[in-house]
């Protein structure tokens, strides 16, 4: 990468000296090229790289090549740095009226001011990006993938619709990744840590510590292969076999290990922790009863999965005694997300009233149990911020293998629908056809990123995605064909404002809308996934940053129409939309209303759905959430809940508090931070941005409104 | 049946995770207090509850009769409900709807807690004591005059009730010490089981000048709570 940098003393010598090149002119002129090193002033180089990158003719390079010498000349310039000579020449492009040339021979960089700027300021796109060279090592990077995929990736009109704020392609920057990855830790269990290019190989593993150690480097290889969520199905089952010879002791003290290595992790890529889901059972998941159980040293046991019910059972309240417990200073563990599944068979299993108890005191004392509904013989493996995916008949048919069981979402991308609803003006017909339109786009888009995927799967084992190539079972670790294709929405509650007037929980009518809005947002997806071959499913987004950029751009580009309908407070700039489906986070709703209401829309949204219930401070009675998860379950079709309090740590005294006080209870002191759910997992408010900040403020916290 | 002859429900929350313990229950807010604490969240209840507009209560047992797979009961609380005349009205017309009831009271009005007792329509209660039982303690954290024969007979009645039953008082620093628990214990003697103590909070209290104080930090609040056990 060519360096730029103001003129010093080095240059000041370098402008004594004087090189003449053979091909060259009488300029004598150092340039800082992108190798890392200076060269004299060479005219070919121009021709050269001009040949090399674009289509344009010999004559046209030479021609181009002699201009930008004379303009170098006329302006008695005395260093010069490639990336100026580059620019010079697409100027000439341009002026040439060859645009495409000018495309293909483009520079992808960043301005000295924006380096500046970033080394020094926290960048809050994502809230689970500490500050630190790492992080600004991802930035960095990131954004130079981001203008590649928008270059070279996709197509003009795909790129146009994300940088106009019509779709949001989420993690461009990790352009040459898969989106998120959900597996069995058989696989580990049964090859050992067998990674391509590896210093070293590991056998499967003989001890429940080593079997730790595998599958948190296993992890963050993931993590760096993916770009987001790293999911792990049925842990407390999958370790079962490992623990019979552990004490009661032992086996809190392995889940201890687990939680800290996962929370801990905030010093892989990025500085960010790897998004990690547990996904645990009470149960025997009906699907594992007859499988044979893998144990030490990758051999069967000779016994059955269902033969370990107490085993993973040890396990799952030993994770949740850690969980209720919190880290050293009393916070809640923000990984590895606990996702308990409540299924029929959960309510006809042993002791499942007791362990309900239990993990609703941990979601009452520190909030991170995830409650996870499988109603009827869904069966699914869920990560991220919601997103699962339900097992289907080849799925079933590989649990008898489970170390085939891996599901990769390759790309997320997200609509932008209160827009749709300022262009419909009132029109129903223009609403849907707007609509189509973008998801039409989306998928195009989809296609287009499967496509530099396949590309890069198809260099196998040599190339950059070697570990995602490498075919210990016989197929490539990512199944490419059977990836899914997510497709996720924003502001469906400002949509409903603009085109009905009303928010969802105004009306039944206004409800009602919003199902047909989703509805046919499924049936295009099924429509375009059987003439495309390709799995398009809607998932609502988490849309962390999504909701503040979209309506930002609105505001900038809409701002008659979205001033009406930005939620949050537009003088201090935290705005946002409604997250995907979700009803205004500051309505007035009893939570009962709000499961089932939120609830009606997730059996459309096939990729997962989630309800958030803000506690704020109160410290509910676990018996009262326990009775209050049951019902969800018998009476509601939400698919996810999960309660939210808040918390206060100081930064001066070290302890935690219930509650976002701007002052330590314990101490006195203002320096604190609050930690409370951001979308999907916890994380501290001062990492925030501004249209979290501005949603913070108006969650409705179940408490009283007295109009006074 | 009127809205006129029942306790004026000025405050409705469908759901509550806190109010009954193990149980999700309704949470009905009556108007009108007889105390002043100074420390009270809910003032507006307190102070000028004729300026809010009363709820109906047809239609909110309407709306209940749609919850009765979620929620195990309904908790009176307030202000002080047993000062409305018609509360045994209100409860009765509850009970026959199937709901079991949890009343919240400071315990000024014995009379009615025992007529409430003696009808069984009561299903568990929670008295707030505002002090230890001595007269310019309760005064002051009361905030008005207090007669303290009455609180006496409503601890009695309650004690002898055989429903289950709590007294809980919010603690300030500046209104109480950790004597005054220890009294407060010591005047309940061997049911100290039914005690709990709550930290007093700063957001919002009727007396302004309450909202610039702190509660007790965590660990002398987990001290005083320990002098009860």
């Amino acid at each position: 990468m060519g360096v730029v940098m103001p003129l010093n003393a080095e240059t000041a010598q370098a402008r004594t000296q004087r090189v003449i090149n053979e091909d060259s002119t009488d300029i004598a002129l150092f340039v800082r090229s992108s190798q890392d090193d200076m060269i004299g002033w060479n005219r070919q180089r121009i021709v050269e790289a001009l040949l090399r990158e674009t289509f344009v003719d010999r004559d046209t390079a030479e021609k181009i090549s002699r201009d930008i010498e004379m303009t170098i000349q006329a302006g008695r310039v005395k260093t010069i740095t490639g990336p100026l000579i580059r620019e010079m020449v697409n100027a000439k492009l341009l002026e040439m009226g060859l645009e495409e040339a000018r495309r293909m021979h483009t520079r992808l960089g960043v301005p000295l001011y924006d380096v500046d700027q970033l080394l020094v300021q926290h960048n809050k796109e994502n809230a689970n990006v500490p500050h630190g060279p790492e992080a600004t090592n991802l930035t960095l990077a990131e954004g130079i993938k981001k203008e590649y995929a928008l270059l070279q990736v996709f197509t003009p009109d795909v790129a146009d619709a994300h940088l106009s704020g019509d779709l949001h392609l989420h993690d461009l920057g990790f352009i040459d990744r898969p989106y998120c990855s959900g597996q069995s830790l058989e696989y580990i269990k049964k090859f050992g840590l067998n990674l391509p290019h590896a210093l070293s190989m590991a056998k499967p593993a003989k001890h429940a510590e080593v079997l730790l150690a595998h599958m948190v480097k296993f992890a963050a290889s993931l993590q760096s292969h993916f770009a987001g969520a790293i999911g792990w199905d049925a842990i407390n089952l999958f370790y079962a076999p490992y623990l019979e010879e552990l004490s009661d002791e032992g086996v809190r003290q392995l889940a201890q290990m687990m939680i800290y290595e996962f929370s801990q992790q905030a010093v892989a890529r990025g500085g960010q922790a790897i998004f990690s889901d547990v996904n645990i059972y009470w149960e025997v998941p009906k699907h594992f009863v007859d499988v044979p159980a893998i144990g030490p040293g990758g051999l069967y046991t000779g016994k059955t999965y269902g033969e370990y019910e107490k085993q993973a059972q040890r396990f799952a309240w030993a994770l949740f005694e850690v969980y209720k417990e919190g880290d050293a200073a009393g916070r809640p563990f923000f990984f590895p997300k606990p996702l308990v599944h409540i299924t029929e068979k959960f309510f006809k299993t042993d002791g499942h009233l007791d362990f309900l108890h239990h993990i609703c005191e941990v979601a009452s004392v520190k909030g991170n149990t995830y409650f996870v509904f499988d109603r009827g013989d869904t069966a699914k493996i869920s990560e991220c911020c919601r997103l699962s995916f339900k097992l289907e008949a080849s799925d079933l048919e590989d649990a008898k293998q489970p170390w085939k069981m891996r599901y990769s979402a390759l790309q997320n991308i997200t609509i932008n629908l209160p827009r749709l609803a300022f262009r419909a003006q009132g029109d129903d017909t223009r609403l849907f056809a707007l609509l189509t339109e973008k998801i039409q786009l989306a998928a195009k888009a989809h296609g287009q990123k499967k496509k530099f995927i396949e590309r890069l799967m198809s260099l196998g084992k040599g190339g950059p995605l070697s570990l995602l190539a490498m075919d210990l079972d016989g197929e490539p670790y990512l199944k490419l064909h059977r990836c899914s294709y997510l497709i996720g929405m924003v502001g469906l509650n400002e949509l409903i404002r603009v085109h009905l007037g009303q928010e969802l929980h105004d009306s039944d009518a206004s409800i009602k809308f919003g199902l047909k809005v989703i509805a046919h947002m499924n049936i295009v997806c099924n429509k375009l996934a059987e003439s495309l071959e390709m799995k398009f499913v809607l998932e609502q987004t988490p849309a962390e940053s999504t909701a503040f950029r979209f309506a930002k751009l609105d505001l900038a580009h809409f701002s008659k129409k979205a001033e009406k309908v930005v939620q949050g407070n537009r003088e201090k700039g935290e705005v946002y939309y409604s997250n995907s489906t979700l009803f205004n986070v500051g309505a007035t709703m009893s939570p009962i209303a709000r499961v089932e209401k939120e609830g009606l829309f997730h059996p459309l949204i096939e990729a997962g759905s989630i309800t958030h219930l803000w506690l704020g401070e109160a410290q509910p009675d676990k018996e009262a959430l326990a009775s209050f998860v049951i019902n969800v379950f018998k009476y509601t079709q939400n698919d996810q809940i999960a309660f939210s309090p808040e918390f206060t740590a100081c930064l001066a005294c070290g302890k935690t508090s219930r509650g976002l006080s701007e002052t330590c209870p314990y101490c006195q002191s203002k320096d604190v931070d609050g930690i409370t759910r951001i979308t999907g997992y916890f994380t501290k408010i001062s990492s925030w941005n501004k249209g979290k900040l501005g949603e913070l403020h108006d969650r409705y916290r179940n408490v009283k409104r007295f109009n006074n | 049946m009127l809205n006129a002859d029942l306790p004026p429900i000025k405050g409705f929350l469908e759901t509550s995770f806190i109010d009954w313990p193990g149980k999700l229950c309704a949470l009905f807010f009556v108007g009108g207090c007889n105390f002043r604490c100074p420390f009270c969240h809910n003032h507006p209840l307190v102070l000028a509850p004729e300026g809010m507009e009363s709820l109906n209560f047809e239609k909110i047992l309407d709306h209940l009769a749609t919850r009765k797979n979620w929620l195990a009961g309904v908790c009176i609380s307030g202000g002080e409900p047993t000062l409305s005349p018609g509360l045994p009205k209100m409860i009765t017309r509850l009970k026959a709807e199937g709901w079991a009831i949890k009343l919240d009271t400071n315990g000024s009005r014995p009379e009615m807690l025992a007529q409430l007792l003696a009808d069984n329509l009561l299903d568990r209660v929670a008295m707030d004591v505002k002090a230890p039982l001595t007269q310019d303690k309760y005064e002051r954290c009361a905030g008005c005059p207090v007669d303290l024969s009455a609180i006496q007979e409503s601890i009695e009645l309650l004690t002898k009730s055989g429903i289950p039953h709590e007294f809980r008082m919010t603690i300030v620093p500046g209104l109480h010490t950790e004597e005054d628990i220890v009294a407060w214990a010591r005047q309940f003697d061997h049911s100290c089981s039914h005690l709990t103590l709550h930290n007093f909070n700063p957001r919002t209290t009727l007396d302004v000048l309450f909202e610039k104080k702190q509660g007790f930090t965590p660990e002398i609040f987990s001290r005083m709570s320990a002098l009860l056990t």
